[in-house]
């Protein structure tokens, strides 16, 4: 069974195939994040770094 | 006091930390850049040396190294991540005391590396060469150092744990995990030691180590400051954060395989190489993920970059990030890698990453940083530009000497006649070829320094005008305990939550570690087993380990690829099972000189000798150093039998009568080789001395396994 699908399939191929999905699911991501920017669901943690700054004394 | 409902608590930051890390990190800077130019010009000129022996190439290459990489980096990680997460947190470190503990352990273990490699006490493997008293000093400033980071997150008064922060746990897990796995050695003296693995296992570990340590010594730590010190800088907060978590974990998560690029072509199992450069290439992903995020934070304030030294040098610092993690998915494609490895292109690369992105990101941390913990302004503005210009000037002439001088010399090395014959059987000739481009990375070594002595005025000037009251200011914000926290998302639970997050880390980082390296302790066929291949005898064993002090592997690979002008040039394939004895494994990653798997025999003992004391007697135009004092130098034959007793503890099968009788053996075997000299003036006495320890390793090499 093993080796019919070993004969059947190019192994080779597997790397190539797994790379080009992942790239075109990265490049969606991307173009996703790009278009999306800040959910505001995020808002109040990227704005951390500057809470620091309010809370002189 | 109350805010609302909620009770306020008075805390201040310990600063004077941090002020200590970069004030250790600038010296230590100013070290590593020095000795890389001292490098760059014994390379172009041998003689740069001065025929010192503590001065030569195979010993300053790995202080470089780690005085680039642990002190200066390492004490530039510490004061960037103790500033930014007392302020994320909203709570002073841990401990004062384990804070000063901390540094003070970690500069000694720096003056105890440098002391113990000029005196040649070295472990044979790249960036990990330190013997075993100091990496157990390492474990222990790294315990303090996780001790620190983590009781200051358990005693935050902010909830949320921000992006930085990710980054930071999984350096400190991370590094833990490497340098302990890799670090596994038997003492056989105070500075000596065999590591537990052999051959190809040990180098399987060893770039898994060695790769890594560039990802999550070099950049994880980095990324995080980047999080955090860019958007102060620009006053704006990251671009996306929803791309800083796919960014994190897609990182940290396929970077632990990635080692085994460093091994393509070689006896290490196809699978695994297959797995190191699949990976290699996905890094890319997340990797410019990461950089897309830095530079378009910076977006709409690009007409400050012009004005500010600070965003000059995290914008450039960015950029090349990711030039850098564009080269090295690249230079892991295996045709590629064919061309560049054990060239100077992977040295151009390294540069890339060291000075473009972690020389440029602690300057802007640090420009940052000073004026804020001194209370004052930058010196000049002018000298930070001068000193910017001067080092991208200088890298720019590195990066393209070196990827000029990589290329030539591979396509000298592989050009075959129509004869099947190769076109440059010569190794110098290759060598010749490419000098120029040495003396050209030497000058863009010195603008590079220039470009440091630059920044040293700047920050002195800046701190002597700066004050001298460090008092504490005061901030107040309510305890965690107390603060409520509405929960909208997974990740967002997540990063409330410290253990588990680390620990979900950790599987993302073992995930890897454990599928490619468990294999090669549980599988019989991941060695091929070579019945020809014998253990070495005892002065073989002494001439190994001088050939380890004296930091041979820098410059001359011990493995040949399965490529027809390497099988043309050098001989047989190396096979697996060729390196079952060998601990630690030379295979080396750079041939500044040739390849040496199968030197054993290829030339008489007399010209081993005479080579050593001076090559160009032998190898015209060689640029190797000399080694006089390997005739004055006596062997060691007590320790022999107590060396062999702990090789044969870790698996080798040495007889108990050979252990017993090792010196005598030894003093045999010394006694042949220096019969073959006396006819050609060489004294009886020689046989104590060094020289002949180290030809009878270097005639043994090879010999075994390419018997057929």
């Amino acid at each position: 069974m093993k080796q019919q699908i070993l004969t059947r399939f190019d192994i080779p191929l597997l790397p190539c195939i797994a790379l080009v999905l992942f790239f075109l699911v990265f490049l969606f991501y991307i173009f996703w994040i790009l278009k999306k920017e800040n959910n505001p669901l995020f808002e109040s943690q990227a704005r951390l770094p500057f809470a620091e700054d309010k809370i002189y004394e | 006091m109350s805010s609302g409902t909620r009770e306020m608590e008075r805390f201040s930051y310990d600063d004077s930390i941090v002020r200590k890390f970069i004030l250790a990190s600038v010296f230590w800077g100013l070290v590593a850049f020095t000795l890389g130019l001292m490098l760059a010009l014994q390379l172009a000129d041998y003689r740069f040396n001065f025929g010192l022996e503590w001065l030569t190439f195979g010993r300053l290459r790995p202080i470089h190294t780690n005085a680039a990489i642990f002190a200066f980096v390492g004490n530039g990680i510490f004061a960037g991540v103790y500033y930014s997460l007392q302020r994320l947190c909203k709570a002073r470190l841990l401990n004062d005391l384990l804070s000063k503990i901390h540094f003070y352990l970690w500069q000694f273990i720096i003056v105890c590396a440098a002391v113990s490699l000029f005196a040649g006490f070295s472990h044979g493997k790249e960036y990990a060469e330190l013997e075993w008293p100091i990496d157990i000093m390492i474990t222990v400033a790294w315990v303090i150092f996780a001790v620190n980071v983590f009781g200051t997150i358990f005693k935050r008064r902010e909830k949320h744990l921000y992006v930085a922060i990710w980054f930071y746990i999984a350096t400190i897990i991370t590094v833990a995990v490497l340098h302990i796995v890799n670090s596994l050695e038997v003492p056989v003296g105070l500075m000596k030691s065999y590591p537990i693995y052999a051959g190809v296992q040990d180098a399987l570990v060893q770039w898994w180590y060695g790769h890594n340590a560039v990802a999550f010594f070099l950049t994880t730590p980095f990324l995080g400051l980047m999080y955090y010190f860019i958007p102060k800088a620009i006053n704006r907060p990251v671009y996306s954060y929803r791309l800083s978590i796919i960014h994190f974990w897609s990182l940290v998560f396929l970077y632990i395989w990635a080692g085994p690029h460093h091994l393509l072509y070689s006896s290490l199992p196809d699978w695994a190489q297959t797995l190191g450069m699949v990976f290699s290439v996905m890094l890319w992903a997340p990797s410019w993920g990461g950089m897309v995020n830095g530079l378009l934070t910076m977006r709409g304030a690009w007409d400050r970059v012009r004005r500010e030294p600070v965003l000059k040098f995290f914008a450039c610092a960015i950029t090349f990030y990711g030039m850098s993690t564009f080269e090295g998915p690249l230079l892991s494609i295996k045709s590629v890698n064919s061309l560049a490895h054990f060239t100077d292109w992977i040295i151009g690369h390294v540069h890339t990453g060291t000075i473009g992105w972690n020389y440029f990101m602690i300057v802007a941390i640090f420009y940052y940083l000073i004026p804020k913990l001194w209370k004052t302004e930058l010196y000049s503005i002018k000298l930070a530009n001068w000193q910017f210009w001067t080092a991208t000037l200088g890298l720019i002439i590195y990066i393209v000497s070196m990827l000029t001088a990589g290329i030539t010399q591979s396509l000298m090395w592989r050009a075959i006649d129509g004869a099947g014959k190769l076109v440059y059987p010569f190794f110098m000739e290759t060598v010749v070829r490419i000098l120029p481009m040495y003396y050209a990375r030497a000058i863009g070594g010195v603008l590079i320094l220039t470009s440091f002595i630059l920044f040293i005025i700047n920050i002195y000037k800046t701190i002597k005008a700066g004050q001298t009251d460090f008092t504490e200011d005061v901030f107040m914000a309510p305890a965690l305990k107390t603060a409520k926290i509405e929960v909208e998302s997974t990740h967002r639970k997540l990063e409330g939550i410290p253990m588990v997050f680390t620990v979900l880390v950790l599987i993302a980082v073992l995930a890897g570690s454990v599928i490619e390296i468990l294999p090669s302790f549980m599988s019989v066929k991941f060695i091929d087993k070579n019945p020809n291949v014998k253990p070495y005898s005892p002065l073989e064993i002494a001439g190994r380990d001088i050939y380890i002090r004296e930091g041979c592997y820098t410059c001359h690979s011990q493995t040949i690829r399965p490529l027809a002008h390497e099988v043309l040039r050098y001989g047989k394939v190396s096979g697996s099972g060729e390196f079952t004895y060998d601990r630690p494994f030379q295979w080396g990653s750079r041939r500044i000189g040739p390849d040496l798997a199968r030197i054993g025999g290829k030339y008489p003992d007399m010209w081993h000798f005479r080579h050593m004391i001076e090559p160009r007697e032998v190898t015209q135009n060689s640029i190797m150093p000399k080694y006089p004092w390997l005739t004055d130098h006596k062997t060691n034959y007590d320790t022999l039998s107590k060396k062999l007793k702990v090789l044969k503890s870790l698996g080798v099968p040495y007889a108990d009568e050979e252990i017993t009788n090792a010196k005598d053996l030894a003093g045999e075997q010394a006694k042949k080789i220096v019969g073959t000299l006396v006819s050609s003036g060489v004294p009886e006495t020689m046989k104590d001395k060094q020289i002949i320890a180290l030809i009878a390793y270097l005639q043994r090499l090879g010999v075994d396994g390419g018997k057929e």
